[in-house]
């Protein structure tokens, strides 16, 4: 609401143009976006037409098509894109301020190139131009590949196009804003309502008898990292929360992420407690614990997750961290799951990065492919949420978890786990409420993990964190292909907007943080443009068994990387046929079929009702209707 | 292998044991455990109070019974029930558990109080009463017995018997022969396709709808389905008098005479005259042929054959040579791949193996020597299609790679192949009439390991990586393609059971002498093929095979009385879904439920040359223009060949390994949701015919809907839910399988000299022979 507000004001200047933007938003990074939207703009009445005759406007289509509030930066001519797979490509480069565009020259030849800014990691220029008075410069991208351009240096001096895009493709580190506060583009669906935390909290119960909603964070005192609604032990009053905040790092609390309906067992996050070296003990904070454990009448035991390798948990120890020791929390078992840091993902993917694109070695692809560890990690991270599912659900057991801050891997593990053991996360408004609390409310810090619009792109704090975790979905979609109702695309829309900065949704990196933006008001949600465009996101497949207790088999026998999104840059790393493909088809099939029967149906009720009387009664006998299925 | 009883027990009633400890053996004799045998079937022995071990981690879950071995099979008897989720599936021919003798790959014996262990062969001592038999067995099974409650001497003899009976010391000692006679023979039954079960009245039954080949008149309708006009039926080998290892009758070009062709058998080797396979309807033909032994003759015989195979080709256009033994791996690298990925699959220790998993995946080559046969085949297909040219496929014996090669070949280009009739009789026509020497390469009498290749299921792999990549272009599933391999080690069936059509005649002449057996009209003895599948299931599970997403596809719709076929609508299914280009961030590859070609990356593609800096080879360029539009299932197909692409098979490679089951998920899953549309499709189609045909509401009772599918849409209600019994080993289960661990027995590895492997073939064959 307070989106339309705004743009309405913008209403006047865009209106005209309305049309054509809902066309260009296929320009996003999206790998396949909205071709449905192309058609539904075009006018042509035959099918074989409209996609004639959109191909057409493509090909000649010199410039974007330009979202609401963007503007050309710069088009440069001769400008040839060194492509790994098709060799050298000459053509247009255009800059605006929300992506590169580059189009080749040849009229009859329809090669694009639509990159936001936003995924571009860094930009160097690179040695060995093709030719002499030739400059070339690579694009290093944050969705699994590179850009290498080349164009003649300027003769009159002047800057190259690069070191514009330089500057447009880091706005932060030029004091300036990123795109998604301009786009100015209306959706009928509002994303920004999509989460609303005592919905979510009511849809389980909660506040109930043992768990209480407290207020204390309203204004971020507590927690400046936690969001303003937070679940606790109903027997603990705030004032005992805030000597439990000064024992856990960063203050974040123990608080409650989920409960189990039946058993009453609840997942429970925070972040390390502060032990030192000395190994300082907190009453307040054992008898919270204590607390949670109780607050689950079927099992005299709590188990505590420390998502890290017991070595790391040790060590930080030493700058004042650690881990609850078993002594001062009785009844209480910990257990390490050995997920690495956030440095250690980091260098995976670059590893991983490098076996994939551009291209693939293909005597060593498998045991390249292990090399990088890269689904070593996500099988740690599957088999600790597996783990943690396991002893909710058939433990009856309440479960703590945390890493060392409890917004890394403490949240991958939380919504993993979440999304087994219930089967409202595995819907696409379920899911999007997952990522809304797991993540942005608990302060995944997403802006300094991604780094959007920043150049500093060596920065120790980035890391696939966010990415593991949507791919470990994409692992258990693979197992279950029929449990989640939403598809692939919709993973690879979530992660390509990750980076694009076309929506507000990842900016920032606290809920206090995007209040204070007023990420609400100043941009759109990117669950506003997927639920408006639903049925590309729907798995057809989908079973709804919401009861269901997924248990993946976390083997190296069932894990496989995720092609269609780490190779998809490879054209010869097609997608397979895919199955949900032709099950569409024989969907339609099937409407078709029931259209006919009924039509039959009505066709020789009418008949036998003027042809004969007598067998009056017979129709009603034999013509039930046709059955309704699924 | 199969269960016998119903599938009752789901893991939802499944409750675990409460008592700890050992399982006590039932405290009365067991009594009226008698082994379900077949026809000709005799107990040889048998030992009471044995254990089967169920679990790897328990063995509260273990099975008390006898154990019996017969000359067809091991079979064990219990009155036990197990608490598991067993196969969906069962088989007429085996128990649960039972194990074919001819599926036995190692019987090993253990005595762990003396810690000794010994690889059992014929004819051999063992010199300690065994207090454990492991089995190892040819489908990757590994089944386990205990005989701690047994009696001691009995267990003894019942090993010795397996070992003796597993190692038959000649062809006719194999049970197909006792089988088939009895069968077949005493009780008057019909040969070949006998239909127990008359369910196809109108509809011929798939066995009767594939060709064995063994026909002239089967060879002349392929010739003309294929339009090969200018090939002719050759009868010259009948009664193999030119070709031992050639079948009777087979097809050469129409200019060459009778007089030349047997003159030439003699330079080749196994006088093994080039056999057409199968002509392409642009002209071009696909022919195999032997090496020609004589280095004189090799010129001119090849200029001959090459003229006569132009002369054939309607443009006169040239031949393309492929020689098989140089592109390929030889059958001892296959052999041994596969060992390797036995040893990584289902007998390394399995959290041990899971660190190294995907490189020894790599290390076994496996996944390489399948993606080098779909490449190899794939080139060829360019040959013939793309230049129009014929090719003759070249080996030394032409009895092995050239099988697989010109099989696969087959079933890219030619829908035909693709449906299972059609596939059936591509397995006759370039491996049984062939000669592909089944029975050495299967080692079903265990007296040459040397000659032990997997080269069928090496085939049968290449299939699957087809049918994974074009999911609505078979008309099977990756069900059939496990059964069909499993199917290899009954020797009961023709198909498997030879080395070439004439081994067969002879020994079935040779023993209905030796048993005076009247088999009338002076017709030899004749085994049944397996594709008669009611032999082993039973309607409802050989829906099983039916691929739902083909046969929705190919389903029909009847209007105003014909049938028409349904492209109207795929075509305006095309264009309302399939969209504009995505053709973004020159990704080229297509959204995935979207046509992954169209126009745009038409165009694209054809500008490829001019892009690239090193032109492709023609090849490339031929499967890039190929690539870039959108692939009709009733036409060619090519594999997409990165080795990203290449998966393992885990269904038939994995399906045994219990900590790899995924409990109601795997691609079962979307398999069930898929035929229960399917089977709407099909039950909609049929009352459109009912009243089309009908013509009035009233007249006639609606005829049964006869599903395809195995899992059937519910009349009742609106869905229908999942079966919890669905796992990814559906409709396998691996309960009672690759129990490495034992409670009661001292790990092997103890004595094995503190090695991680549980037991390796190498390390036993050696040990046996200490």
């Amino acid at each position: 609401m307070e989106k339309s507000e705004s743009s309405e004001s913008l209403g006047s200047k865009l209106s005209s143009s309305r049309q054509a933007s809902i066309d260009s938003l296929s320009s996003s990074s999206t790998s396949r976006s909205d071709r449905s939207f192309h058609l539904r703009s075009n006018t042509c009445k035959s099918p074989e037409l409209r996609v004639l005759g959109d191909s057409n406007n493509w090909a000649d289509l010199e410039e974007p098509q330009l979202l609401p509030n963007e503007s050309l930066k710069e088009t440069v001519k001769d400008v040839t894109y060194i492509c790994p797979f098709m060799g050298m490509i000459r053509g247009t480069l255009t800059v605006t301020n929300y992506r590169l565009f580059f189009k080749r020259v040849e009229k009859d030849s329809a090669f694009v190139l639509d990159v936001p800014l936003g995924v571009i990691s860094r930009i160097e220029k690179a040695g060995g131009a093709l030719s002499r008075g030739e400059v070339s410069y690579v694009l290093v991208c944050k969705d699994i590949r590179n850009l290498k351009f080349a164009h003649k240096q300027d003769t009159q001096g002047r800057t190259s196009v690069f070191e514009t895009v330089m500057k447009l493709a880091f706005p932060v580190s030029h004091n300036l804003q990123v795109f998604a506060y301009e786009y100015g583009q209306i959706y009928p669906e509002n994303g920004w309502k999509v989460y609303d935390p005592s919905a979510e909290y009511k849809r389980m119960g909660l506040p109930n008898e043992s768990w209480r909603m407290t207020r204390i964070n309203e204004h971020y005192e507590l927690c400046d990292t936690y969001p303003v609604m937070l679940l606790v032990p109903a027997n603990i009053p705030d004032e005992d929360l805030k000597r439990v905040a000064t024992f856990r790092a960063k203050n974040r609390i123990p608080v409650l992420s989920w409960i189990h309906p039946e058993s009453q067992a609840t997942v429970v996050r925070c972040s390390q407690p502060m032990v030192g070296a000395n190994g300082k003990r907190s009453k307040d904070d054992e008898k919270y614990l204590q607390a949670i454990m109780d607050a689950n009448a079927q099992s005299h035991k709590l188990f505590i997750f420390d998502a890290r390798p017991s070595v790391n948990a040790v060590a930080n120890k030493t700058k004042g961290g650690g881990f609850e020791s078993e002594d001062a929390y009785q009844n209480a078992e910990l257990v390490f799951l050995d997920i690495h840091n956030i440095h250690v993902m980091r260098e995976s993917l670059r590893k991983l990065k490098e076996v994939v694109y551009p291209n693939i070695e293909e005597s060593h692809w498998l045991s390249n492919l292990e090399s990088t560890h890269w689904l070593e990690h996500i099988k740690l991270i599957l088999a600790g949420a597996l783990r943690i599912a396991d002893k909710v659900e058939s433990g009856k057991t309440s479960v703590v978890i945390h890493c060392s801050d409890g917004w890394d891997r403490t949240a991958q593990l939380t919504s993993l786990a979440m999304l087994m053991l219930d089967g409202h996360y595995r819907t696409v408004r379920g899911f999007q409420v997952l990522i809304e609390k797991e993540w942005l409310t608990f302060g995944h810090r997403f802006q300094m993990r991604i780094g959007h619009g920043d150049k500093n792109h060596s920065d120790a704090d980035r890391s696939p964190v966010f990415l593991q975790f949507i791919d470990c979905v994409w692992q258990l979609t693979r197992q279950f292909p029929a449990a989640f109702e939403f598809n692939e695309f919709f993973l690879i829309t979530i992660l390509d907007h990750l980076y694009s900065c076309l929506f507000g949704t990842f900016l920032c990196n606290s809920e206090q943080q995007r209040i204070k933006e007023g990420l609400q008001k100043k941009t759109v949600s990117l669950w506003s443009y997927i639920n408006s465009h639903l049925e590309e996101f729907l798995n057809p497949l989908y079973v709804n068994y919401s009861h269901h207790v997924l248990y993946p088999v976390v083997s190296m026998r069932h894990l496989e990387l995720w092609v269609g999104y780490y190779i998809r840059w490879n054209p010869r790393m097609r997608l397979q046929e895919p199955i949900h493909h032709c099950y569409k088809e024989l969907l339609l099939k099937r409407a078709e079929l029931k259209k006919k029967v009924e039509e039959l149906q009505r066709e020789l009720i009418s008949r036998s009702a003027s042809s004969s009387s007598e067998r009056a009664a017979s129709p009603t006998r034999s013509v039930t209707p046709v059955q309704t299925f699924v | 292998m199969f269960s016998v009883k119903p599938p009752k027990p789901t893991f939802r009633c499944y409750l675990p044991p409460q008592q700890t400890g050992i399982k006590k053996p039932p405290l009365t004799t067991p009594k009226k455990l008698e082994a379900k045998l077949l026809p000709g079937e005799i107990v040889v022995n048998e030992v009471n109070f044995v254990r089967k071990c169920i679990a790897s981690d328990t063995s509260q879950q273990d099975l008390w019974g006898k154990l019996v071995c017969t000359n067809f099979k091991i079979s064990f008897i219990t009155d036990d029930v197990m608490h598991h989720v067993k196969f969906q599936y069962k088989s007429f021919l085996l128990g649960e558990h039972d194990i074919p003798l001819t599926c036995i790959e190692q019987i090993v014996t253990v005595n762990d109080a003396k810690r000794k262990q010994k690889v059992l062969i014929s004819n051999q001592k063992l010199k300690f009463n065994p207090t454990e038999l492991i089995i190892y067995c040819k489908d990757f099974r590994i089944v386990r017995f205990r005989f701690d409650e047994a009696g001691p001497e009995s267990a003894k003899k019942v090993c010795l018997a397996i070992a003796h009976y597993s190692q038959p010391a000649d062809l006719q000692l194999l049970f197909g022969f006792e089988y088939v006679a009895r069968v077949y023979y005493n009780s008057g039954n019909k040969v070949n396709c006998v239909d127990p079960g008359g369910g196809g009245l109108e509809k011929k039954s798939l066995c009767e709808q594939t060709p064995l080949f063994d026909k002239p008149s089967d060879w002349d309708r392929e010739i003309k389905r294929t339009g090969a006009s200018e090939w002719r039926v050759c009868s010259i080998n009948e009664g193999y008098k030119i070709s031992p290892n050639l079948s009777e009758y087979f097809v050469v070009p129409v200019s060459l005479a009778d007089q030349d062709l047997r003159q030439f058998s003699q330079f080749f080797t196994g006088f093994r005259i080039p056999l057409w396979c199968w002509n392409h309807s642009n002209g071009s033909a696909l022919v195999r042929m032997a090496s020609i032994k004589d280095v004189m003759q090799q010129r001119k015989l090849d200029q001959r054959v090459c003229a006569a195979i132009t002369r054939s080709h309607p443009n006169r256009s040239d031949v393309y040579k492929s020689d098989l033994d140089k592109s390929l791996p030889s059958i001892q690298d296959i052999q041994t791949a596969f060992t390797k990925l036995r040893q990584a699959s289902v007998i390394d220790p399995f959290e041990e193996s899971e660190e190294r998993w995907l490189s020894s995946i790599e290390n076994s080559r496996w996944l390489e020597y399948v993606r080098c046969c779909l490449k190899h085949a794939a080139e060829l297909v360019y040959m013939l299609e793309g230049k129009r040219v014929s090719v003759i496929l070249q080996e030394e014996e032409d009895r092995d790679l050239s099988c697989l090669i010109s099989s696969l070949i087959q079933v890219m280009l030619d829908p035909h192949f693709r449906s299972i009739a059609g596939f059936q009789s591509l397995l006759q026509k370039e491996w049984v009439m062939a000669g592909y020497r089944f029975l050495d390469r299967c080692n079903h009498l265990k007296k040459s390991d040397k000659e032990e290749s997997p080269l069928f299921l090496l085939f049968l792999d290449c299939v699957w990586q087809l049918l994974v990549q074009y999911p609505a272009a078979f008309e099977f599933t990756e069900t059939f393609l496990t059964v069909l391999g499993d199917s290899l080690w009954l020797s009961i069936f023709s198909t498997f059971l030879f080395n070439c059509p004439q081994q067969q005649d002879e020994h079935c002449r040779e023993f209905v002498k030796s048993r005076s057996i009247s088999c009338g009209d002076e017709k030899p003895l004749r085994f049944p093929p397996v594709w008669d599948w009611s032999q082993q299931f039973s309607e409802k599970d050989q829906a099983l095979f039916n691929n739902p997403l083909y046969v929705g596809k190919s389903a029909s719709c009847v209007q105003n009385g014909a049938v028409k076929s349904f492209k109207r609508t795929k075509k305006n299914y095309s264009c309302t879904l399939r969209g504009t280009s995505s053709l973004k961030n020159g990704l080229l590859s297509e959204p995935e439920f979207m046509p992954r070609r169209n126009s745009l990356v038409l165009r694209l593609k054809a500008d490829f040359s001019h892009v690239r800096d090193a032109p492709d080879s023609p090849s490339e360029q031929f499967f890039c223009e190929w690539f870039s539009k959108p692939a009709d299932l009733q036409g060619l197909l090519l594999p997409q060949l990165l080795p990203s692409h290449i998966k393992l098979w885990k269904l038939y490679f994995l399906r045994w390994v219990p900590e790899v089951q995924i409990n109601m998920g795997g691609p079962v899953t979307a398999f069930h949701k898929m035929s229960v549309l399917a089977d709407e499709i099909e039950m909609l189609q049929q009352r459109l015919r009912q009243y089309k045909g009908v013509g009035s509401l009233s007249a006639g009772t609606p005829e049964a809907h006869q599903s395809r599918m195995f899992f059937r849409a519910s009349n009742l209600s609106d869905s229908s839910p999942m079966p919890e019994y669905l796992t990814s080993s559906f409709p396998f289960s691996p309960v009672g399988n690759l129990c490495k661990r034992s409670i009661l027995g001292t790990p092997l590895s103890k004595f094995l000299g503190g090695t991680k492997i549980w037991i390796s073939t190498e390390t036993l064959a050696s040990e046996a022979m200490a």
